[in-house]
């Protein structure tokens, strides 16, 4: 399975974001994206049923029963949604590329919180074909046997 | 069967970080372990990332852990320490 990068930005790897349990692949493998200014349409990353949404971070879990999980900067959860929309409904399908949630990585960034997101496949042993440099929302980053 | 209720502390609930620091400490005590929300039928598989951030457990929600065979007392004991833990 391909999945794609979520937003625009340019590839972290995951060791190299600002909190332990997802540097250290706790959450899972995957890639970080570190969002454009202008990134403030968050999309998914793969097909499949949008399991869970809250207004900082979602999971989409495709029909082989695989999850991957976008969670929009570091410690936003304490944000409790403030400069986060929620655009699709939990439960509902969606393609890869539909939209899911609107924000603003400049004012993450403003509060002093980082605007990194993490894209992890959850319960995966492995990921493969990282991406590296700028990506642009849609384009793959990392593939998931 | 093991059992144990117990109230997740963290005032986020069972978000990311919480919920991947307990799945590391269920699969290091290498027994199956299931979590449920009290009340609700069943339990989901405590190692897996995916059903425990499905289960969407809030702060104050009481959940349920069960596990069976040896050691199963010792592990629920340790990782409804984890849960009731405000700092995790």
């Amino acid at each position: 399975m391909t999945v794609n990068a979520p937003l625009s930005g340019t590839v972290v790897a995951l060791a190299d974001v600002p909190d332990p349990v997802f540097a250290g692949a706790l959450v899972g493998p995957g890639v970080a994206i570190e969002p454009d200014a202008g990134a403030t349409l968050v999309c998914a990353p793969i097909a499949g049923t949008l399991v869970k949404v809250k207004p900082h971070a979602f999971v989409v879990l495709d029909d082989s029963g695989r999850g991957v999980l976008v969670h929009l900067g570091i410690d936003t959860v304490k944000r409790n949604g403030a400069g986060f929309q929620v655009l699709a409904t939990e439960g509902s399908q969606v393609a890869a590329g539909d939209k899911v949630i609107s924000w603003d990585p400049v004012a993450i960034r403003d509060a002093g919180l980082s605007a990194v997101c993490p894209v992890v496949a959850l319960d995966a042993t492995a990921i493969s074909d990282p991406a590296s440099g700028t990506v642009a929302s849609g384009d793959a980053i990392f593939s998931w046997a | 069967m093991a059992e144990r209720l117990v109230a997740v502390a963290n005032a986020d609930g069972l978000h990311a970080r919480p919920a991947a620091l307990f799945v590391k400490a269920v699969t290091e005590a290498g027994i199956a372990v299931t979590i449920g929300k009290a009340g609700a039928a069943g339990g989901a598989d405590a190692r897996s990332i995916l059903a425990v951030l499905a289960l969407d457990v809030r702060h104050g929600d009481q959940v349920v852990l069960r596990a069976d065979g040896d050691g199963a007392d010792d592990a629920l004991d340790r990782l409804a320490a984890l849960l009731a833990d405000a700092n995790v």
